[in-house]
């Protein structure tokens, strides 16, 4: 489709998508040096107070969710731009409200010393045993709500322009397809399909988003003003369980998108693909109550249907997406570069990180390893080997269909080092959780202190090669537009 | 101990899909025809499939068999000691913190000003059992330690700056 657009416009256009990813990628590494801070703290190798290590812990967490699904809408907008017709001031307009939430975020946290992490349990923000003020904590709250605000019109807008383009949500889902109404040949191709899933979660998500952090504003204004813990703590995890989740979503268009051109293979929407996503997209809302699985006053039915539907929703990346994958690539002739590595270690990254996730879903493992560290070991995994890669394989891609910048060995050995840091980071939060180590402590006892501190070692290489994809991409910033043809997307990458 | 289970069973199943994406990677400089591809391995799809699915499903009903809200059926004359626990940032308050080896005991579990986490830990340092604290609600752990000892309690929900500091021993004997 990029050969009906103009250069002119293309490049204008691919600044925005630029913008987007560099935003993106320099604020997650960023939050990388947070986190390798809060590892060497808990190594012992670092003195950290506790003050700084839970706001270190606030923004790590607030920020490397916001800048990932900031960057992912930047990748699930460059692709779906090519089937519905997009609006780029919405989009220009999630950019800057974007950039004052994370400012507002940043000023409450670092200047008001606000930390309640990411999850800002009610009433933790309005209750803080004098650690910080009501400042703050508005900074943080009104902060994330305009953060929230931005991609909620965004998503109001893909929703928007699907319908326009297909008739409704449900055949952007393909379901007159699913139903027989409709030929597979008429599918709705994947990268619509993955974005009406994410527009239909992520609406919700910021819904109830935003109901909670209304809810705790006015408490923090108003003590007197109070509501139910319980129904907070759902709409907390609503919100940032299924929001989290749909980074991976936006960020599989990648894959969808670029594995095609790079094997000549199609990768189509049929039947069974149709009924998986409609699959992954009722599982991500329902099966937040996982993370509630230690609240026994949840009706019990709810928290089976946690661990139940949490099973279910591996069904669809286990059987379908990493699957279709793997058919694709397979005795392919691929020509493997930063692009097509990046977007097949993100599979595998997906894929492997869903293993511990959907141990960790079962109830009575949970009542041992719940809040331990292999949580973040689980979701380091898949987030980080997975959803981050995606990013970072985008990034790669564009730069090599949008300039005529050449990739080095040092992207390579970067490619590299940043897969076996990963996984040396997601290991030691895994092995942390085995053997019961608590998440979110700033401080652990000696016998806890081993696999931090590899952690925090593993994490500066990574780090580093962060750093070598982001001056990559800077580069082709700087060059970008001077890739010759309108139509070099498929030639390049054949 | 389930961490162990845990533990070695996400092992090998992450090693298990570490070897089919490496026969893949390595398998992809080889250049076939796709319909041939796509046919033989859609068909094995459907077997690969269904054996998943049964598998969550064997699973799933095995481990839900005895979930941990379950108050356990106590034997008769047997009463359980009923432990009332508060906690607040940041320490604890427990109606009781002596027991014996072999008795049953439940905490009810709340707390007086944010959100916290009951974990209870044995001298090992291993995590035994846990539920939320939350305000406004009680929620119930139901353990009978088996050995002696000091067990300690660990909150495991952040919940402020001093919530690394909210350990509280409580004894078992003989």
């Amino acid at each position: 489709m990029s050969s009906l657009v103009n250069k002119g416009e293309l490049k204008q256009r691919n600044g925005q998508i630029a913008s987007y990813l560099i935003i993106g990628a320099v604020v997650i590494a960023v939050m990388m040096v947070f986190g390798i801070l809060m590892l060497l703290a808990q190594g012992g190798m670092l003195n950290l107070s506790a003050a700084n290590f839970y706001q270190f812990l606030t923004i790590h967490g607030t920020g490397m969710i916001g800048a990932a699904a900031f960057a992912a809408a930047g990748v699930m907008w460059y692709f779906l731009r090519d089937y519905v017709q997009l609006s780029k001031k919405i989009f220009t307009w999630n950019l800057v409200l974007f950039l004052i939430g994370v400012v507002m975020v940043i000023i409450g946290v670092f200047s008001f010393e606000y930390a309640s992490s990411w999850t800002f349990l009610y009433p933790l923000p309005a209750l803080s045993a004098n650690a910080w003020g009501t400042v703050g904590a508005l900074l943080y709250l009104v902060g994330m709500l305009v953060l929230g605000v931005g991609f909620l019109l965004l998503y109001i807008d893909t929703g928007r322009a699907i319908i326009k383009k297909y008739g409704s949500l449900g055949k952007g889902l393909g379901w007159d397809v699913i139903s027989g109404k409709k030929a597979e040949k008429d599918a709705p191709p994947p990268t619509v399909v993955a974005s009406t899933m994410v527009t239909i979660v992520n609406v919700t998500a910021l819904t109830a988003g935003a109901t909670v952090l209304i809810m705790n504003i006015i408490n923090v204004v108003n003590p007197a003003f109070t509501f139910d813990p319980l129904l907070a703590k759902n709409l907390t995890y609503a919100f940032g369980h299924i929001f989290a989740n749909s980074i991976i979503y936006m960020g599989v268009i990648v894959v969808y998108e670029i594995l095609p051109r790079y094997t000549n293979r199609p990768w189509k929407s049929n039947r069974i693909f149709l009924i998986a996503w409609t699959m992954s997209t009722t599982f991500t809302l329902l099966i937040y109550t996982h993370h509630m699985l230690m609240d026994s006053v949840m009706p019990k039915w709810m928290l089976i249907m946690g661990q139940a539907l949490s099973y279910a929703n591996g069904l669809p990346v286990l059987v379908i997406t990493a699957y279709g994958a793997l058919m694709i690539v397979y005795k392919s002739g691929i020509k493997w570069d930063m692009a097509s590595g990046l977007a097949f270690i993100s599979m595998f990254g997906w894929t492997v990180g869903v293993v511990p996730a959907i141990v960790d879903a079962t109830i009575v493992v949970n009542h041992v390893m719940h809040n331990t560290k292999w949580v973040p070991g689980h979701f380091h995994m898949y987030m980080g080997l997975g959803a981050v890669a995606m990013l970072f394989a985008f990034m790669y891609y564009l730069a090599k269909v949008d300039s005529n910048l050449e990739t080095t060995i040092l992207d390579k050995i970067a490619l590299i080092v940043y897969t076996l840091a990963i996984i040396s980071v997601s290991g030691q939060f895994l092995v942390s959780g085995a053997i019961s180590t608590p998440r979110r402590w700033a401080t652990h006892f000696p016998e806890w202190m081993g696999p931090a501190l590899f952690g925090g070692i593993a994490g500066v290489f990574m780090f580093l090669a962060t750093v070598i994809f982001i001056v990559h991409f800077i580069s082709y910033i700087q060059v970008r537009g001077t890739s010759t043809g309108s139509d070099f997307d498929d030639k390049k990458v054949a | 101990m389930i961490q162990t289970v845990a533990w070695i069973v996400s092992l090998i199943f992450m090693l298990f899909i570490t070897i089919v994406f490496g026969v893949v990677v390595l398998k992809s400089k080889e250049k076939r025809d796709y319909d041939p591809i796509k046919k033989k391995w859609y068909k094995a799809r459907s077997f690969y499939g269904t054996t998943l699915v049964v598998f969550f499903l064997v699973i799933t009903i095995y481990t839900l068999r005895e979930l941990p809200y379950n108050q356990p059926v106590y034997g008769e004359g047997k009463d359980p000691t009923i432990v009332d626990v508060e906690a607040l940032q940041f320490g604890w308050n427990f109606s009781e913190t002596e027991f014996k080896v072999g008795e049953p005991i439940e905490f009810h579990v709340t707390s007086a000003d944010v959100n916290h986490g009951f974990g209870i830990y044995d001298e090992d340092r291993n995590l035994l059992a846990q539920t939320q604290a939350m305000p406004e609600y009680t929620n119930k752990v139901y353990v009978t330690f088996d050995e002696p000892g000091t067990y300690d309690i660990l909150c495991l929900e952040y919940c402020g700056l001093a919530h690394h500091l909210m350990i509280q021993s409580i004894e078992v004997t003989e």
